[in-house]
C-alpha cells in the first residue's frame, strides 16, 4: 500500500478458483471517491469486470464479499458485510447483507473486499488468517449442514476466534434462493448468493485477523459515534421485542400478509407474536458486532416434536413467511423451520413464498397428483412445511421444481401460475404488503434493482405509516415531501420514494445495518451523521449533500447494470394479486390502483427516461458516469 | 475506597462494543484483539465478557518488574517501556484476562482506564458495573452461593 487510507483496510483479495491463483490488489482511490465502498465499490467492480448476459451460475460470474469504511469500527451497527453478484434468481444485480462478525473480521484480516472468480474443479474452502490465504480441500464437508461445517472447520484451522461464512446442502444443490450463512445463524439470504458459491464449488470462507483500523480524527470520531449510540438506544421496542414485533403491529393495521397475500389480517396472530416468543422460547437477545440495538433473538424449543437446539431467530420475515403466509400459527413449528432453513442454507423469505405458492397451485388443481405423492399440500399444515423445506434443500421430487424459485416454477407449472406468482423480476416478495401497509412499498417493489425486496435500498414503510408519523428519516432538508399525505394516496409516492432510494444506498455503501437508518432525527443515524462519522474516520471531508450525490450515483450504476442485462420499464411491474382487493380485515378492499402514475413520477424525479425507465445520458453525465452512459448507448 | 468491575453475564448480547471502546481508549484505533476485555461466545448459550479482576497475581510473575499496582485507584498498570513481552503474566493469569498485544508484542492488562472504565460507561446492556470493592465482594458471594445451590444467575433477556 503506497499511502495510508484511514478507515479502510486498503486491500482487495482476488481469488481465481479455476487457476488457484491468489492476488492482492490495492484499493482504488478514485473508486473510493466515487462509490465509497461496500456495495457501491462492488457494483463498480461488477460493472467493469462482468460480461453482459452471462449465465449467473457459470464460472464467468463473480461473487464479491464487501465491507464498507465503517465496518468493524466503533460506529454502532457497523458489523455488516454484503455479497454482490449477478443473481441466479433475477439475472439482475444481486446483493445481500448479513451481520454477525464476519465483515469486521475481513477488515481486521486486512481486506475490504474478497472477489471470488472462476470455478474450482473440486470442493474447497478458503482460510484467511491475518492476510495469509490458503485454499483447502473441502470434499469431506460436502453435504454437511451449516452448523456441522462451522464446527468441523473451526476444529481444523485451530482458531476458535475465526468467523466462518459457508453454504449448506441447498447451496451445493444450486437451489436458486440458497443463502450464504455466517457465524452459524446469520444469513445473507436473498438473491441466491449460496447458489453462486455452490456453482464455484466453494463451501466456505473462514477468516480471522488482528490488524488495526486507524482513525484520522479520533476525538471527533468518538464524539459522533457515542452520540449515534445514544440515538439508537432509543429504539426500545426493537430492542425489547425484536423485529418479530411487526407481526402484531402489521396485523392491527390489516397489513400482515396472510395466506399467500389473499388477505392482510390473520385472526390467530397472537399465537406467533413476539410476546409469545418472549415468554416461552426466547433464551436471550443476541447482537451483531458493535450493535447496541440487539434485535436478534436466540431461542430454542426444549421439548416435543418440534424440539430444536438453541439458535438465532426467528425474525419477523421468517415468522410471517413460514407462518401466517402459509396460514399457520404454530410458533414451535416456525422455530423448527427457521432452524432447518438456517442449517440447510435457505433464504426463509423465498422458501416461505414458494411453499405457499405450491399450496395454492395445488388447491387450484394446477399441480399434478404424482408430483406430490405422500405430501398433503394444504394450508396450516406444519408437517407439510417442514417436509417441503427438506425436499427443496435436497432438490428431490416437487422440491426440485420449487428450488428454481417462484418465477421459474410458475412457468413450468403453467395454467394461471405465472399470474399468481408473487415476485418482481424473479425475486420472491417478502412479508410487507404494499396494498395494506403503505403505497410507497408498491413503487419500491416495482422499481427495485434486486427485485421484490423491502430493504434494499432503504425501508420507506415508516414514512407515512400513521397520520401522526414523525419519521422523516432526516430527509426533509433534501426536499422530501412533508408532511406525508396519507398511506393510501398514490399521488406523490413516486417523488417521495426517490429520496428513500438514494438515502438507502448510504448505509449500504458505508457497511452499516439498515435498522440504524430508519426513523427521525434523534433516534437514527441521518445522512448528516453519516457524513460526520465518515469524515472524522477517514479524513476525507464530506457533507450530507456529497453523500446523497454518491448515493444517487450508486443507485444509478446498479440500475445501469440491470439495463445492460436487458431490463427496462416493462420489468418494473407488480404481480397481479397486488391489483386485487385485500379480502378481509381492517383495510379490506385496498389495492394498488395506478402504478403507472407512481412510475412516471419516480422516473421523472430520478431524471430517467419516462418511456423506457433507463437513466438518461444527461443524468449519468451529471453523476460522473459518462463511460457507463457510453456503454449503454451501444445497446 | 478502591473500586472494581463486576459482570452480569446473562445480560450480554455479545456485541463486542466493550472491546472496541477499550482498544479505542488506549490506542485510538479500532481493533478488538488489542482490547483488555474479551467477549466470549461459546455455543450454546454463552455470551460473556471476561476481564481482569485486579487480583495482582501477575505482579510477582513479571521477571522485570514491569507490572505495578497503581496506588491511586488500585488498578494494575503495565510499564510499557519495561515490558519485554515474555508472557509470564499471561501464563499466570487464572482468568485469561492478560494477553499480549498482537501489534506491539507487549502485555495488555486492564488498567481501569484511570478510574473511569470506558467499557462500563458504554455498554448498551449494562452488563458491567463499576462498584465499591465491598459490593463486589457481596456479588461474588452471591454467585458462589447460587453455584452451591446449583442455581443460575437470574435471567434478564431484555432491558427494562
Amino acid at each position: 500500500m503506497s499511502e495510508k487510507i484511514f478507515g479502510y483496510a486498503g486491500q482487495i483479495l482476488r481469488i481465481d478458483l479455476s487457476k488457484k491463483k491468489i492476488l492482492k490488489e490495492s484499493l482504488r482511490k478514485d473508486f473510493i471517491k466515487k462509490y465509497i465502498g461496500c456495495t457501491g465499490y462492488a457494483a463498480a467492480i461488477l460493472w467493469y469486470e462482468l460480461k453482459p448476459k452471462i449465465d449467473p451460475l457459470s464460472p464467468e460470474n463473480k461473487i464479491i464479499f464487501s465491507t464498507g469504511p465503517l465496518t468493524g469500527t466503533l460506529c454502532p451497527c457497523s458489523g455488516s458485510y454484503e455479497i454482490c453478484f449477478k443473481s441466479p434468481l433475477t439475472n439482475a444485480f444481486g446483493e445481500s447483507r448479513s451481520g454477525g462478525i464476519f465483515g469486521p473480521k475481513m477488515k481486521y484480516a486486512g481486506f475490504d473486499h474478497i472477489i471470488i472468480e472462476g470455478k474450482s474443479d473440486k470442493p474447497v474452502y478458503i482460510w484467511i488468517n491475518n492476510g495469509e490465504v490458503e485454499i483447502k480441500d473441502a470434499q469431506h464437508l460436502y453435504g454437511k449442514t451449516v452448523h456441522e461445517t462451522t464446527e468441523i472447520i473451526l476444529e481444523e484451522i485451530k482458531e476458535p476466534e475465526a468467523s466462518i461464512a459457508c453454504i449448506g446442502p441447498a447451496g451445493e444443490k444450486l437451489v436458486r434462493f440458497a443463502a450464504v450463512m455466517n457465524d452459524r445463524d446469520r444469513a445473507a439470504g436473498r438473491c441466491g448468493g449460496g447458489a453462486i458459491m455452490g456453482s464455484k464449488n466453494l463451501k466456505a470462507i473462514a477468516i480471522n485477523g488482528e490488524k488495526d483500523i486507524e482513525i484520522a480524527n479520533p476525538e471527533k470520531f468518538y464524539e459522533f459515534v457515542t452520540e449515534a449510540e445514544k440515538a439508537l438506544l432509543k429504539k426500545t421496542a426493537l430492542r425489547r421485542f425484536g423485529t418479530i414485533n411487526a407481526i402484531t403491529v402489521l396485523n392491527a393495521m390489516g397489513a400482515l400478509p396472510t395466506k399467500y397475500g389473499y388477505t392482510g389480517f390473520f385472526e390467530r396472530a397472537e399465537d406467533v407474536s413476539s410476546e409469545r416468543l418472549l415468554s416461552k422460547y426466547l433464551i436471550k437477545r443476541r447482537a451483531c458486532f458493535a450493535c447496541p440495538i440487539g434485535c436478534g433473538r436466540y431461542s430454542e424449543v426444549k421439548h416435543g416434536i418440534w424440539a430444536t437446539p438453541p439458535h438465532e431467530g426467528p425474525e419477523f420475515e421468517t415468522a410471517d413467511m413460514l407462518g401466517p403466509w402459509i396460514y399457520l400459527s404454530n410458533l414451535e413449528a416456525i422455530i423448527k423451520a427457521n432452524y432447518l432453513c438456517n442449517n440447510y442454507g435457505l433464504d426463509t423469505i423465498s422458501a416461505g413464498n414458494v411453499i405457499a405458492f405450491a399450496i395454492e397451485c395445488y388447491e387450484k388443481g394446477w399441480i399434478k397428483e404424482d408430483l406430490v405423492k405422500g405430501i398433503k399440500l394444504e394450508w396450516n399444515n406444519p408437517e407439510t412445511m417442514i417436509e417441503l423445506i427438506k425436499l427443496i434443500a435436497k432438490r428431490e421430487r416437487i422440491g426440485d421444481l420449487l428450488a428454481e424459485g417462484v418465477m421459474r416454477a410458475a412457468e413450468k407449472i403453467g395454467y394461471g401460475a405465472p399470474e399468481l406468482a408473487l415476485h418482481t423480476k424473479g425475486l420472491e416478495m417478502p412479508a410487507h404488503d404494499p396494498r395494506g401497509e403503505t403505497k410507497i412499498m408498491a413503487i419500491k417493489y416495482a422499481v427495485e434493482y434486486r427485485g421484490g425486496c423491502h430493504v434494499h435500498s432503504g425501508f420507506p414503510g415508516l414514512y407515512d405509516r400513521s397520520p401522526e408519523s414523525l419519521n422523516d428519516y432526516g430527509l426533509k432538508q433534501f426536499g422530501l415531501p412533508w408532511p406525508p399525505k396519507g398511506k393510501f394516496i398514490e399521488e406523490g409516492k413516486g417523488i417521495a420514494y426517490r429520496f428513500f432510494a438514494i438515502f438507502g444506498q448510504i448505509p449500504e455503501i458505508m457497511g452499516m445495518c439498515q435498522f440504524a437508518s430508519m426513523g427521525s432525527e434523534g433516534n437514527m443515524i441521518t445522512a448528516k451523521d453519516y457524513a460526520n462519522i465518515y469524515s472524522s474516520l477517514t479524513g476525507i471531508e464530506m457533507n450530507e449533500y456529497d453523500l446523497m450525490k454518491i448515493g444517487e450515483r450508486v443507485y444509478n450504476l446498479k440500475r445501469c447494470f440491470n439495463v445492460r442485462e436487458g431490463f427496462n420499464r416493462k420489468d418494473d411491474k407488480l404481480p397481479k394479486r397486488m391489483y386485487e382487493p385485500i379480502a378481509t380485515g381492517p383495510v379490506k378492499g385496498e389495492y394498488v390502483k395506478n402504478l403507472d402514475l407512481m412510475l412516471n413520477e419516480f422516473y421523472e424525479a430520478m431524471g430517467w427516461d419516462i418511456e423506457t425507465g433507463i437513466p438518461t445520458f444527461k443524468k449519468l453525465k451529471e453523476l460522473g458516469l459518462e463511460d457507463v452512459a457510453e456503454e449503454l448507448k451501444k445497446i | 475506597m478502591w473500586k472494581n468491575i463486576i459482570i452480569h453475564p446473562k445480560k450480554c448480547t455479545g456485541c463486542h462494543l466493550c472491546e472496541l471502546y477499550c482498544s479505542f481508549h488506549h490506542f485510538k484505533i479500532n481493533n478488538p484483539s488489542r482490547s483488555r476485555i474479551h467477549v466470549v461466545r461459546s455455543e450454546p448459550y454463552i455470551d460473556s465478557p471476561v476481564l481482569c479482576i485486579q487480583c495482582g497475581l501477575c505482579i510477582n510473575s513479571c521477571p522485570v518488574g514491569a507490572i505495578i499496582r497503581n496506588k491511586k485507584n488500585g488498578a494494575i498498570n503495565v510499564l510499557i517501556d519495561k515490558c519485554i513481552g515474555c508472557a509470564q503474566c499471561v501464563f499466570v493469569c487464572p482468568y485469561g484476562a492478560a494477553t499480549i498485544d498482537p501489534v506491539t508484542k507487549k502485555a495488555l492488562i486492564c488498567d481501569l482506564c484511570d478510574g473511569e472504565p470506558e467499557c462500563v460507561k458504554n455498554c448498551p446492556e449494562k452488563v458491567l458495573e463499576y462498584v465499591d470493592s465491598t459490593k463486589a465482594v457481596y456479588y461474588k458471594n452471591l454467585i458462589i452461593s447460587k453455584l452451591l445451590k446449583k442455581e443460575s444467575v437470574p435471567l434478564e433477556p431484555y432491558p427494562k
